[in-house]
């Protein structure tokens, strides 16, 4: 009996402490969730792969584009260009202003706003920015040749602590979009302008935690060829539609690989969070989506063009008083039915198969289809009709007379002649082979030599002396940073450069669109002008476009809130994002 | 003796000098520039890309860039990268370290493994360890180097265990001590051993014959006669003296140990000088060229003259007179 209740007892006891541990436990359970709901987001990693080291932590004398994107996330701008929408927002500027006529522009100036040392961001640090910085004729930097018209510079003005105002000489469209470019701290960089040592401050060599900015992260560690970590800026003003403090995700870790090769390999080995794909990748890729839980995105084309360029040049060359071009060719190139055939006999659909594994897109408009308004895609297409090329050839006077399956011209004159490309790039290489091969069935002879990239731009915009150029630009959102291979006194007007008078009418009314689309503020108006240039482009072939590729990138699912665009890549909005609890 | 290296080292500046100047003018032979890929961008002006030329001493003659080049040199300023928008001292020390310890990994793993393997091969000639380990070190001196580094990688990443590349992983920082060492001795397998593969194959052999050599020898035979144990005949009057010519082998690796194996280094993402050399030509930068190249020569003459010293301090038959 005596034991039985001892039993009982025991019995209630362990049930007492089991309900105890419960309610303890639930209370917990309770609590954390409680937490949850304030900092559920908090928290994780993101791992990249970039393929070259930074070259600067100074993104005004920055001057390529592998740095900007580690770069990017220290600095901001007073305006930012959405990833998505590609609509203007505002950043460090909260609102702005333009007077009537479009020349005055004022900012206000976020007031929340602490360098990462803690310092005040203020009027004064836009006035030296664009004053002492872009402005210094001792710092040779690209953004001076934005923010010039006409070789006038912008008067930027501190009204108060927190209002700018920039004069401009002249209406200029663009300019809110390239408010965008980063601010920069006055009291961290005052001192190195003054001994004119600005152009190599901020290096790779200077210790991370010199660099100061106002953007969601900071420069935590940087290990020359193998990795810059960045790590959230606790004093970041930002904050999500929920009133989060932003950024979510910690730190980010950019390991330096040395070619698309290795970080395909440590993205499938689960190192990384992200991964470019080349067309070649994606049917290695895509089955593995499962397995290796992780998303292909496939974004659209992608901003870097492919075109023919074929010389018209008819300028003598003042050194050896010879013709740049030889006159009987120059007297082919010049002719548009020929440059039409030629377009008609690129072979668009097969460059895009073999080159790009079925991954990429004909390319007809002068603007990306990924740049949204601007873009028009009811240009006129060659479509590939070999017949029709060759019909276009025989009218226009190229008949293969003496039936060695090469076509002469009315003189006679075998039709010959050089295409060069970049022997860097793999990819240009194939697609001028396969063109080769597609003019040849028309009874072009092309010889075509890959030249080294130094060389080839040598001859591009010095020497003048090529036939026919396959070549890339990088392209953007913006169709009037293009200008200078539009307008007939460009440098980069590559077919005939530098024109004192345009030299033909359609070149005279693109001089014109870009004029009077540059000093047109909203954009719908701009649209028309900008849709007849291309459509003049695509009339007149002055570059023969080919295909673009496709934007692909690979994610691991581990993120939330993402929203990947061919502009603003997969990370855009990357402060916004944040990391699923279970790879924290 | 003291003589001696003076007279080398003096015999070297010249021959440097020889080595700067016949880089800087191929560098320059070929067309363009660093700032050449700065022209094809549509919002960069022609001033700018000037603005940058001069910065950079670019405007001047051939001869005033060189005598520039030369006339920091001899200040101890190695000139600034393009590139990388920092000084060149900055970015070679940053890298030498990495390469250095690649260089010492691969270097330890091949000499301690091939000078026993090539005793081993050349007591038992004929017999079936000396003919297997032949097969195998012909075989591996075959594989070309790039080419296993590319096997050895992609097993790794097939079957795991193994970092693809690189010399640290993402989260090294987090590490303790330990786990450091451990992380980059996980790191240097795959280039340790397709750097010393080739390398343990060739020196297993040349020590192989050497010893084989010296063991035809009639002091050799005379020991043995003695009654000496066949061990001490070996290790205490063979060996000594077959090692003698790898002495010079040495050397030469010696002076390999920082300019590196860049090619398995740019296979295998580490962070040394290779790739920064690599980058440095593809790019036209200039004086991080020069240095790399001037370094490399540098360090073959240092490797070159430690050999010879070692080798007159080991074999008391070799003095260096100055006649």
């Amino acid at each position: 009996m005596k034991h039985r209740n001892k039993n009982i007892f025991i019995r209630t006891t362990v049930i007492k402490k089991l309900l105890i541990s419960l309610v303890v436990f639930l209370c917990s359970v309770q609590v954390a969730l409680a937490q949850d709901t304030v900092s559920d987001k908090y928290g994780g990693q993101l791992v990249f792969t970039t393929t070259s080291d930074p070259r600067s932590f100074n993104p005004v004398v920055a001057k390529e584009n592998s740095t900007s994107a580690v770069i990017g996330y220290l600095f901001e701008g007073l305006t930012k260009t959405d990833g998505a929408t590609l609509e203007v927002l505002p950043s460090l500027a909260k609102s702005w202003q333009v007077s009537d006529n479009g020349l005055v522009w004022t900012f206000y100036l976020r007031e929340d706003v602490l360098w990462s040392d803690g310092v005040p961001f203020s009027a004064d640090d836009v006035v030296f920015t664009f004053n002492e910085l872009i402005y210094n004729d001792e710092i040779p930097t690209s953004s001076r040749d934005i923010f010039t018209i006409d070789g006038k510079k912008f008067e930027v003005k501190r009204i108060s602590d927190h209002v700018v105002q920039f004069t401009l000489p002249m209406r200029f469209a663009p300019f809110l979009r390239s408010m965008g470019t980063s601010i920069m701290p006055k009291h961290a960089l005052k001192s190195a302008v003054d001994d004119k040592t600005f152009s190599f401050t901020w290096g790779i060599d200077t210790p991370v935690d010199q660099i100061i900015g106002t953007g969601p992260y900071l420069l935590s560690l940087y290990q020359p060829g193998q990795r810059v970590v960045l790590k959230a800026n606790p004093l970041y003003w930002g904050k999500s539609s929920e009133g989060e403090r932003l950024p979510f995700i910690q730190r980010i870790i950019y390991l330096i690989v040395q070619n698309q090769d290795v970080a395909l390999l440590k993205f499938l080995e689960g190192e990384t969070d992200s991964c470019d794909v080349r067309g070649t990748d994606y049917p290695l890729l895509k089955p593995l989506e499962k397995e290796k839980n992780f998303t292909v995105y496939d974004l659209g084309a992608t901003f870097g063009s492919n075109f023919i360029v074929f010389n018209q040049n008819p300028r003598v060359n003042p050194k050896t008083n010879k013709p740049f071009v030889d006159p009987i060719k120059l007297s082919w190139f010049q002719n548009l039915e020929f440059r039409k055939a030629v377009a008609h006999a690129i072979d668009k659909k097969r460059i895009v198969q073999i080159v790009m594994n079925d991954l990429g897109y004909p390319q007809y408009s002068a603007m990306n289809p990924s740049a949204g308004i601007f873009y028009n895609p009811n240009v006129l297409k060659y479509d590939y009709d070999l017949e029709k090329a060759k019909q276009i050839l025989a009218d226009a006077g190229f008949v293969d007379r003496n039936k060695d399956g090469i076509r002469e011209d009315k003189d006679g004159n075998k039709v010959e002649f050089n295409l060069f490309t970049s022997s860097n790039s793999a990819e240009r290489l194939q697609i001028a082979a396969i063109i080769r091969h597609d003019l040849e069935k028309i009874g072009l002879k092309v010889n075509f030599l890959g030249l080294e990239f130094n060389n080839l731009v040598a001859k591009l915009i010095g020497a003048y002396d090529w036939d026919a150029i396959l070549i890339g630009l990088t392209g953007g959102i913006e169709p009037h940073f293009g200008k200078n291979v539009w307008v007939s006194n460009g440098q980069l007007h590559f077919w005939n450069p530098g024109q004192e008078q345009p030299q033909t009418q359609w070149e005279a009314r693109v001089d014109e669109i870009f004029n009077l689309a540059v000093q047109e503020l909203d954009d719908k108006a701009r649209k028309p002008l900008y849709d007849e240039w291309q459509m003049i482009v695509s009339r007149e072939l002055p570059l023969i476009y080919t295909v673009l590729g496709a934007g692909i990138s690979a994610v691991r699912n581990k993120f939330e809130n993402l929203n990947p665009t061919v502009y603003g890549g997969v990370f855009h909005n990357l402060e916004e994002l944040y990391i699923k609890k279970k790879y924290r | 003796m003291l003589k001696y290296i003076l007279k080398r080292i003096l015999i070297s500046i010249p021959l440097l000098f020889g080595i700067s100047l016949l880089t800087f003018f191929l560098i320059q032979i070929t067309p363009g520039n660093f700032f050449d890929t700065l022209k094809l961008d549509p919002q960069v002006s022609p001033q700018t890309i000037a603005h940058y030329e001069k910065l950079f001493y670019l405007d001047k003659s051939l001869f005033q860039q060189y005598w520039h080049w030369l006339k920091n040199l001899l200040h101890f300023n190695l000139g600034y990268s393009f590139y990388y928008n920092a000084p060149v001292s900055q970015i070679i020390s940053s890298r030498l370290f990495n390469t250095f310890i690649l260089s010492l990994s691969a270097m330890l793993a091949t000499w301690l493994i091939a000078i026993p393997l090539g005793i081993v091969m050349a007591v038992n000639r004929n017999r079936f360890i000396d003919k297997f380990l032949s097969i195998i070190s012909f075989i591996s001196l075959s594989v070309p180097s790039f080419f296993l580094a590319i096997i050895l990688l992609y097993f790794a990443s097939k079957f795991g265990g193994l970092p693809l590349g690189g010399m640290q992983s993402a989260d090294f920082d987090q590490m303790s001590l330990l786990g450091k060492l451990l992380d980059v001795g996980r790191h240097l397998v795959i280039p340790t051993v397709v750097i010393s593969i080739g390398a343990i194959a060739s020196l297993q052999r040349i020590m192989r014959g050497n010893l084989l050599e010296v063991l035809r020898q009639q002091y050799i035979l005379a020991a043995r006669a003695k009654g000496l144990p066949e061990s001490r005949v070996i290790y205490k009057h063979a060996l000594r003296n077959a090692i003698n010519p790898l002495i010079t082998i040495l050397g030469y690796h010696l002076s390999g140990l920082l300019s590196g194996a860049a090619l398995i280094e740019i296979i295998c993402s580490w962070p040394g000088i290779g790739s920064v050399m690599l980058t440095a030509v593809r790019a036209k930068d200039l004086y991080l060229v020069m240095a790399s190249m001037l370094m490399g020569g540098v360090l073959l003459f240092l490797g070159n003259l430690l050999a010879d010293i070692m080798l007159a301090w080991v074999d008391p038959r070799i003095r260096y007179t100055d006649s």
